[in-house]
């Protein structure tokens, strides 16, 4: 007995001793927004001084099976990290405009053709000057590749160097979204005399004219970043380095947060804003983003009801993005059409063909076709909150009399299943689209011709691919926005890939630790993307 | 001569169990679903960037062959190329290994800085008729509490309450010892509770079986202090099962390590298989699953050599009775 209350008074302390260790309370979010700027999620106080270490942690490292060649990234976890030594001709600002970065300015002389007028002392982490020649070979390289950004540069006819600090690209039609494409990492600039001569293989080495060059790499345990001395841009990066941690458990990463070990994480828990709530000096901000889920529907398994488009009309009609968005992203989600909700010129959900029926027309639709006690299987990962939103399906569709069932996997298995063979042998399957950031591009993954990993599961449809081609061919306008509009509506009265709701991206940071800059909206799921301008006010 | 053929049947038995866990795991990595091309390349990736990856890792050969070659360079010391960070294995293998025979070595000796004391001390005051209620109840607790509950728990409790001691990153031994201990110390308690708890018990049974014997009688008969007769004529002659099972205890700790790694994101052997099964990275699992058996292998062999030390009826030069 006398053992058993040593036990509790010494528990007794212990917890004692723990709530005095309790910090102040900051709200999350609101803090974070108010103090911004309009399209800013923070603002870095510049009147803050330069230098320091940046710990930061995420949850997953770059795709290095690929290497770390930018032109092969294909998700916005690699593109994040290889855009602090790699830059791009033209970058994205707050509102999805193009904004210039390594070249100074452009010309269009005409709808087909870019004339880019390259800024001048702009050299390679090697001390190299950038060049014209460097432009043209990296893009020629690029659209040489097996990169599926090939496909997103448009129909490029010819990249030529004009003199030294000008590069022409000619299109062989009109393409709208040329200019953002060239925004993301995979249209970065390499030192393609480097490359040529093979001093230097992008596969195995980090060499852009970026902020930061690599002094160390561990796959998935950790990246270690020194300032590029090199760097053009005078004043930045505003750090003297970055250390960044792969801890895969969230709830690592937010006790990290806690205890100061990181100054900055990205979160994927929906509820880990409510979990930092009263934590001292963190702030918890919202990033939209235009990745969204969707939900895919095989129409190329045999025997399958879910070939007949009636029965993915009745299922895209008796889903309630909103419901999703609420109940499964906790409100910070918003339902979208195939052109991602929040880019300028995207269609508005709400008046999708879709979005104006009942349950009740869902119904008819499923007698219509003969499938009135329809059921069928739902593929997930078990990475959240994709269970959330499939309960949400599940719950939605038995609404209109439709049962499913749930079946939850680890990514590689659900990977196994649903792009492993073709046809592929799931009923529906959930997942999520890096949504980019000009409204027409991620529509071309509509068309499985273009996109390739859905070849198994979706049958082309000649009309909506017209239809998307047609709209990248359109100017930024109304005309586009009309052709983006009816892009939309055939993609909803399709049904293969339902559009459902974004995907938010939540990110903290210690303010006694940090003063970093991050926009409010995200097209590449790059969070790093204002790093360079970060403060560094204590590192731990 | 009988320790010759002792070593060699050792050496035997230990290679055909070797052999055995390799055939095991290299079929079982094979039989789990989900494709390593699409997992390795992502969605994006075509048939033929896929037919390409299989072909650099040979995995486009039959299986048999594939377990032939891996073999062969496992025999010769090359435990492959992972796919995922395209480096070698061994070297990340050896790279991670401190972090883990860190992990491993201190929940060790928690296990037996707590486990021991706490089973004599239960024991030693065990009354005839039963009781210790509490005691059991706690040890059963720790046997039965999975790491992955507990280990969640503790992060979250100190993620709030840090008490000095750091969740969530890890400083290497050799940077900073102080404040790598601060990283270490709660994934070792995590670690240790299952074993603290099995050492405390095990230690209780075999101390209450010495209790009884005639010696230990005839020692308190002689007037002996408590702490010597403790000291002289227990705890020697109940080490044997207590250190057969912190031997047993140690390889155990390692299967658990793959959880508190993971937990805690320290960048040791068990995350690195942990993640590796989940991208289907198979070289990597192979050679940590391989190395664990062989952790486990060399675990039984020092602890019969510890055995035999401590009652040479039971050592090695034993010989058969029969």
């Amino acid at each position: 007995m006398r053992n058993l209350r040593l036990a509790c008074g010494v528990a007794a302390a212990l917890l004692a001793s723990a709530c005095a260790a309790t910090g102040t309370t900051t709200s999350p979010t609101a803090a974070a927004q108010q103090s911004a700027a309009p399209g800013y999620l923070a603002l870095a106080d510049q009147s803050l001084p330069s230098g320091g270490t940046l710990n930061l942690q995420v949850h997953i490292d770059s795709g290095a099976a690929t290497g770390y060649d930018p032109q092969l990234a294909d998700v916005a976890t690699t593109w994040q990290l290889l855009s602090l030594s790699y830059e791009t001709l033209v970058t994205v600002g707050p509102d999805f405009s193009v904004q210039p970065l390594l070249a100074e300015k452009w010309d269009t002389p005409s709808p087909t053709e870019y004339v880019f007028h390259l800024r001048k002392g702009v050299r390679f982490a090697n001390g190299r000057e950038m060049t014209a020649d460097d432009v043209v070979g990296s893009l020629k390289r690029l659209l040489a590749s097996k990169s599926v950004w090939r496909g997103q540069l448009g129909p490029v006819k010819s990249v030529t160097a004009d003199g030294d600090g000008e590069v022409k690209v000619t299109l062989s039609e009109p393409y709208t979204p040329f200019l953002t494409a060239l925004a993301n990492v995979p249209a970065a600039v390499l030192p393609m005399k480097e490359i040529d001569d093979k001093s230097v293989d992008p596969a195995t080495t980090l060499l852009g004219t970026g902020p930061y060059v690599v002094e160390n790499h561990r796959q998935d345990v950790s990246w270690a970043f020194k300032r590029n001395d090199q760097y053009w841009n005078k004043g930045k990066p505003a750090a003297d380095a970055l250390n960044i941690t792969i801890a895969p458990e969230e709830a690592a990463r937010i006790a990290a947060l806690q205890n100061g070990s990181a100054a900055l994480a990205t979160l994927g828990n929906v509820d880990s804003a409510t979990m930092l709530a009263g934590a001292g000096n963190v702030q918890v901000g919202t990033q939209a983003t235009t990745d969204f889920y969707y939900l895919m529907l095989n129409s190329l398994k045999p025997g399958s009801k879910l070939a007949d488009p009636k029965v993915r009309q009745a299922i895209a009609i008796a889903l309630d993005n909103q419901q999703i968005a609420d109940v499964a992203l906790g409100g910070q989600g918003k339902p979208t059409a195939i052109t991602p909700a929040g880019l300028p010129g995207a269609c508005d959900p709400a008046a999708l063909p879709s979005a104006a029926k009942s349950v009740d027309d869902a119904k008819a639709l499923l007698a219509e076709a003969g499938a009135q006690d329809l059921s069928f299987t739902l593929t997930i990962f078990s990475t959240e909150p994709a269970p959330a939103v499939a309960q949400v399906i599940q719950q939605n569709l038995q609404q209109a009399g439709i049962t499913v069932k749930i079946e939850q996997m680890d990514e590689a298995s659900w990977s196994g299943k649903v792009y492993g063979k073709a046809p592929a042998d799931f009923d529906a399957a959930l997942s999520w689209f890096a949504g980019y950031a000009d409204p027409g591009m991620v529509t071309k993954w509509w068309n499985p011709e273009t996109a390739g990993f859905n070849v198994g599961f979706m049958k082309p449809d000649k009309e909506l691919n017209t239809l998307i081609d047609a709209a990248g061919k359109e100017p930024a306008g109304p005309s586009r926005d009309q052709a983006l509009t009816a892009v939309c509506a055939k993609a909803d009265a399709d049904a293969q890939m339902i559009p459902l709701v974004t995907r938010p991206a939540t990110v903290a940071f210690r303010t006694d630790a940090l003063s970093p800059s991050l926009y409010a909206t995200e097209g590449y799921g790059n969070v790093l993307r204002l790093v360079a301008d970060a403060r560094v006010k204590k590192t731990q | 001569m009988r320790l010759l053929m002792w070593w060699s049947g050792r050496a035997l038995s230990s290679a055909a169990t070797l052999l055995g866990v390799s055939v095991l795991i290299f079929a079982a990595v094979r039989l789990m679903p989900g494709g390593f091309a699409e997992t390795v390349l992502g969605p994006f990736a075509t048939a033929e960037q896929k037919a390409e990856l299989a072909a650099r890792y040979g995995l486009d050969q039959a299986v048999f062959l594939q377990y032939g070659h891996w073999l062969s360079a496992v025999a010769g010391g090359d435990f492959g190329v992972s796919m995922i960070s395209r480096q070698p294995v061994g070297a990340e293998l050896l790279a991670r290994l401190p972090v883990t025979a860190e992990l491993t070595v201190l929940a060790v000796l928690a296990s037996v800085l707590a486990g021991v004391p706490l089973g004599v001390l239960t024991a030693v005051r065990a009354r005839p008729e039963g009781g210790g209620a509490a005691g059991r109840l706690l040890s059963g607790l720790g046997v039965s509490v999975p790491e992955f509950v507990l280990g969640s728990l503790v992060v979250f409790v100190f993620s709030r309450y840090a008490l000095g001691l750091k969740v969530g990153s890890w400083v290497p031994l050799t940077q900073d010892p102080a404040a790598n201990l601060a990283t270490m110390i709660l994934p070792a308690a995590v670690l240790s509770v299952f074993s603290i708890s099995v050492t405390a018990r095990t230690t209780r049974d075999a101390v209450m079986g010495v209790l009884v014997e005639p010696y230990v009688t005839a020692a308190v008969g002689r007037g002996e202090s408590p702490w010597f007769i403790v000291r002289h004529h227990i705890l020697r002659n109940a080490a044997t099962p207590v250190v057969t099972l912190i031997g047993t205890t140690t390889a155990y700790l390692l299967g658990g390590a793959l959880i508190v790694e993971h937990v805690f994101n320290l960048p040791g052997v068990g995350s690195y298989i942990v993640q590796a099964v989940g991208r289907r990275d198979y070289a990597v699992v192979q050679a940590g699953v391989l190395l664990a058996a062989g952790v486990f292998i060399v675990m039984n062999v020092l602890i019969d050599l510890l055995v035999g030390m401590l009652d040479p009826r039971l050592g090695v030069m034993a010989g058969r009775r029969s």
